[in-house]
């Protein structure tokens, strides 16, 4: 036993895959101690918020201040202010000008402006342009003017009696807040949902409630397939005949039909997470009868079992103590194979719309789901689908790959 | 004068492992084997008899590679010769082989005739299909094999059926020098018989020149090869004629293989069953001096110093030990007069 | 021939068993659901009413067209006898259109797109593993991660992620539908090329699956074949190694074949998720608008029609089997 353990955990695929998905696991489970917030819990308001660190602005602005002379900052602001597309119009108006083109380098804010500053004369006349468009470089540049000052802002707010603003504080375009002393940030490293949920939390907590169905459809899938396996197997006979009966017909009728079949059946209400997870254990169990079917049959007839049988020993004991034994590499790679299936199926349940109930907990496939439905591809918003997609692949990738490692530990013929 | 068929001088072979260490399976191995006659090679498992075969016919693959030597087949020197020439000239033509378990050595999806067309279409033999048809069949009757079997595919033979269709199959293109590998291991005794009395008629009928018969089992060649050599750690340490080899044994490897057998004779109750002790050695740091040192029973310091060679002796027979002939034979004689006590 | 009637009469007759139970699952699962579909009908279709007893009157109506007020012995010989006939019922969430019609619309476009897509996918998956085996070295080391990757990702993974590189980001293909929001289904030219357009996302996100899973398993069995002892004795009879390639890859297709018929229903369940992903009008988008509408006879029938699509094509492979394996024939002609 400790040494079949020293191979395995010496073939470097199965450690690979092993510490991946326990690096996983550990995440799902430690993560929740640090961050508090609940899952499904919906902060935003409004869709699909961006990656990044919010920062109260109200509190910032009461938080003690500090002046900082950066010599870049006005260029950077301005910069952030002038999108691209105004960019190009301040070029195009230039360039009818007479300004050359070669001259003007759009990216070069200061130089830019510079430009414009020294040009713009609203009066110009510019031939073919029409009235609008001349309202609108008025208009950017009463804009820029705003950017271009060096004045800062005023704080004001009602007087509670009068009603008349009152100034309450300035903030000028050097001030600058220490992040640690605002008192309300929050940090969305993957951004919100599409219902205003921290991505990053939910994916967390979804990861977890995949991985348990996963493992306890894995478990009741590899358990019957086993029993069923062991029986066929071993007692031969009519009941051999009767197990593969079914199972040859359950070979054939796709598991996913009966996924959708029952899970449709069973009605909204009543599909928790643990419910999906026993649906799909019972329909997935065929693979891992077969397989084991084939090889308790191969067994059957060794010598050992031979010798109990005839020593007279009961039937269960000689299926625990000579059977079993031999089996097990076999039933526990394909306990991870179940697993990992599993965990693809309840996805695509879910994907579907038949998955778990979705105000309870969220699972992979359910956020997969929102994603779509929502449209997050077709609109660019990477983070509520490609992370999500990334820990499915990874999961499922670290348990295949686990699994091809013991496959070689067993095999000595598979291996390289 | 008769001709020697296959004679290898001082043959050397080794394995690359995945770690790049060399193994030398086969360590200056030399024999000699002539027309008409042939020659068995005993030794227990993992001596290196397989790779010996292997090597033998000139044609090596990852991972084993061709160290020194030479192989001569009729006066010509195949070592170092270009792998693709090897392929079509010798393979088959010049020396054939059967592997150990013959079992699967065929197809499971070709015909058998059709797995005869490619074997001589490799050899640019290739004429019609009737006439290959009825060469194959010529063959298999005179060997005793029904000639439906051709139309067969292996999965519908029986094991024997399928052994002795392998070798004739490996005769087909009259070899001057077969190799057999453990031909009649994997059979049951019924089988085994028929397959030997098969490799005899094969020699006496002309269809191969010699033949070279690899086993184990040591009793079995007495009754089917002219000479006997016995192989130890990848190397020979023992070439005698069978009888000597069997009932005349010099070197201390060869005595305990023989004292391992029963032999049924009077006073066979009285005498002991020697086994012997411990392991082949590990052929990646073969031991310096003699291989056989560790095991040896009559053991000297110099033995595991000393390069010991091949002791020559009158008639074409040698062993490889430092003791004395005469003073082996002594030593036995003691022995034996010991255990009949 | 003769030989074959015994392996493809066995096959035939589990055929009709699988089919009859297929048909006895299809009926009775979704009749298990909690609640009354037929009132959920009555209440959309009554709305504005104000008599009790007319709307009573609409609900006997409704049970009685649906057949629900029968025992469950007679509905499901009612339901074989609409099978017979093509009749799969009426569409709760599409009322009054009948099932059969949203299932002909949508049958053509799984079919025209998974047919030609797992077909491809098994060829080019299994060529690429064959010589992944044979060549070794750099391009295996290739191959191999590519291969053990694109089979963990789910369908709807490579789905998504080919969406989003060449539909959103290069905006090479459109995103969704079969064919254009403005075009109508006819044979002009200009309509069958928004098809072909359309079709390119879809069926290159499943042949790329099916290339991952299928490249990995030839491998496997071809590293498998090639250690063979028959192997080492063609090479020693002097076959050339080409020659002995060839055995090795039609030895070791045989398994695959097999492979994919157990597979099969698994490759055609991830092809439709990856389907509704594209919103292509195939049988995924029309379960997807089941489940949402609570449509009870669509899923039946939709399940249905999967399943039937999936046995077919597993028995058609298991009788070309019969045909390409030379051992089955041999067992059969020496029975």
């Amino acid at each position: 036993m400790k040494r079949t353990l020293r191979q395995v955990f010496h073939s470097p695929k199965f450690v690979v895959g092993f510490s991946i998905i326990m690096f996983v696991v550990l995440t799902v489970l430690i993560y929740p101690l640090f961050v508090r917030a609940a899952p499904l819990e919906i902060i935003a308001r409004g869709t699909f918020f961006e990656p990044g660190i919010y920062i109260n602005v109200f509190d910032s602005m009461g938080s003690p201040k500090y002046i900082l002379n950066l010599d870049d900052a006005a260029a950077k602001r301005i910069a952030s202010k002038l999108s691209d597309q105004e960019r190009l119009d301040m070029k195009d108006w230039l360039v009818a000008d007479g300004i050359l083109e070669e001259d003007i380098d759009i990216t070069d804010t200061k130089n830019l402006l510079d430009q414009w500053v020294k040009n713009y004369d609203p009066k110009k006349e510019i031939p073919g342009m029409t009235n609008a468009r001349r309202n609108y470089f008025t208009r950017l540049n009463e804009s820029l003017k705003g950017i271009l000052s060096t004045e800062g802002a005023i704080i004001a707010a009602k007087n509670a009696q009068t009603g008349a603003l009152e100034q309450t504080g300035t903030v000028a375009q050097t001030d600058y807040v220490n992040v640690s002393q605002v008192a309300n940030k929050r940090l969305l490293l993957l951004g919100t949902d599409n219902f205003g949920r921290d991505v990053l939390t939910e994916l967390v907590s979804a990861t977890g409630v995949s991985l348990m169905i996963g493992i306890v459809a894995g478990l009741i899938a590899t358990t019957i397939g086993l029993v069923l396996g062991l029986m066929a197997g071993y007692m031969g006979g009519w009941v051999d005949d009767v197990v593969m009966f079914f199972t040859n017909i359950f070979t054939v009728i796709p598991t996913f039909v009966l996924l959708i079949l029952i899970s449709f059946s069973i009605g909204q209400d009543k599909r928790g997470a643990v419910t999906i997870a026993v649906v799909i254990g019972f329909t997935s169990w065929v693979w891992t009868a077969r397989a084991v079917r084939a090889q308790v049959v191969s067994l059957r007839n060794r010598d050992h079992v031979n010798l109990s049988r005839l020593s007279g020993h009961p039937t269960a004991r000689i299926i625990f103590t000579d059977i079993l034994p031999y089996i097990a590499s076999y039933v526990i790679m394909a306990l991870i194979l179940q697993i990992s299936s599993a965990i693809l199926a309840e996805a695509a349940l879910s994907v579907l719309g038949l998955g778990p109930r979705t105000t309870e907990t969220p699972t992979l496939g359910l956020m997969m789901n929102w994603a779509m439905i929502y449209q997050a591809q077709i609109l660019g918003k990477w983070w509520a689908y490609f992370p999500v997609l990334l820990v499915i692949a990874l999961v499922s990738f670290s348990l295949n790959l686990m699994n091809t490692g013991l496959d070689q530990v067993y095999n000595p013929a598979l291996r390289e | 004068m008769t001709t020697v068929m296959l004679e290898v001088k001082e043959l050397t072979t080794k394995y690359i492992t995945r770690y790049n260490e060399d193994v030398y399976a086969v360590d200056h191995v030399s024999l000699k084997v002539e027309e008409g006659k042939s020659l068995g090679i005993a030794g227990e498992s993992g001596c290196g008899k397989s790779t010996l075969a292997l090597s033998l016919m000139g044609y090596y693959f990852a991972p084993l590679h061709y160290t020194s030597g030479e192989i001569i087949v009729e006066g010509r020197n195949i070592s170092g010769m270009d792998r693709d020439d090897v392929r079509k000239a010798i393979l088959g033509k010049e020396i054939s082989y059967i592997p150990q378990s013959a079992m699967n050595a065929l197809n499971p999806t070709r015909k058998i005739i059709n797995f005869i067309e490619d074997v001589l279409q490799a050899h640019d033999l290739y004429v019609t299909k009737k006439d290959i048809y009825d060469r194959a069949r010529g063959l298999f009757e005179t060997l005793g094999l029904p000639a439906s079997v051709l139309q067969q595919y292996p999965v519908e033979l029986s094991g024997g059926m399928k052994q002795r269709t392998v070798i004739a199959i490996s005769v087909l293109l009259l070899p001057k020098v077969l190799i057999a590998d453990e031909p009649s291991s994997a059979l049951d005794v019924t089988s085994q018989k028929m397959v030997i009395k098969m490799l005899r008629q094969l020699m006496e009928n002309g269809f191969i020149s010699s033949l070279i018969f690899i086993t184990h089992e040591l009793p079995l060649l007495y009754n089917v090869t002219d000479d006997i050599m016995v192989m130890y750690a990848g190397q020979i340490v023992e070439k005698a004629s069978a009888k000597e080899a069997v009932f005349d044994p010099l070197h201390p490897y060869s005595k305990g293989l023989m004292g391992s057998i029963i032999v049924p004779e009077s006073g066979l109750r009285d005498v002991k069953l020697a086994a012997i002790p411990g392991v082949p050695p590990n052929l990646k740091n073969p031991p310096p001096g003699c291989r056989f040192a560790e095991r040896c029973k009559y053991v000297r310091p110099e033995c595991k110093v000393i390069t010991v060679n091949p002791h020559e002796l009158p008639g074409g027979r040698n062993y490889r030990c430092i003791i004395p002939e005469d003073e082996l034979r002594a030593i036995y004689k003691k022995e034996s007069v010991q255990h009949a006590r | 021939m003769k030989g074959y009637y015994r392996y493809f009469g066995k096959k035939m007759v589990w055929f009709f068993i699988t089919l009859i139970v297929a048909f006895l699952l299809n009926f009775i699962l979704p009749r298990l659901m909690p609640g009354d579909p037929v009132a959920v009908i009555t209440q959309r279709a009554t709305q504005g009413m104000t008599s009790a007893a007319a709307v009573q009157q609409v609900y006997k109506d409704y049970q009685e067209l649906f057949g629900t007020n029968k025992p469950m012995l007679t509905q499901f010989i009612l339901y074989l006898k609409n099978l017979a006939h093509g009749n799969l019922g009426v569409s709760f969430s599409q009322y009054p259109r009948p099932v059969a019609d949203i299932i002909r619309a949508s049958i053509g476009w799984t079919i025209g797109l998974q047919f030609p897509a797992i077909i491809i996918g098994w060829l080019i998956g299994n060529m690429l593993g064959a010589l992944a085996a044979y060549l070794k070295g750099g391009y295996d080391k290739v191959l191999l991660p590519a291969s053990i990757f694109a089979s963990s990702l789910p369908a709807f993974g490579m789905a998504v992620i080919i969406l989003v590189i060449f539909g959103v980001t290069l905006k090479w293909f459109p995103t969704s539908g079969g064919y254009g929001f403005d075009m109508i289904p006819n044979f002009s030219w200009g309509f069958i090329w928004s098809v072909i357009v359309h079709y390119q996302m879809p069926f290159w996100s499943i042949v790329l699956i099916i290339i991952g899973g299928q490249a990995i398993g030839m491998r496997s069995m071809c590293i498998y074949e090639l250690n063979a002892d028959y192997v080492k004795y063609s090479r020693f009879m002097g076959i050339k190694d080409w020659k002995i390639v060839r055995y090795v890859f039609r030895n070791a297709m045989l398994p695959q074949i097999t492979g994919l018929a157990l597979a099969i229903g698994t490759i055609v369940g991830g092809a439709l998720v990856a389907e509704i992903i594209f919103s292509y009008p195939g049988l995924g988008s029309t379960t997807l608008a089941a489940v949402v509408g609570g449509d009870y006879p669509l899923i039946s029938a939709t399940t249905l029609i999967i399943t039937l699509m999936v046995l077919i094509a597993t028995f058609t492979i298991e009788i070309l089997y019969g045909f390409i394996d030379p051992r089955i024939k041999a067992a059969q002609s020496e029975q």
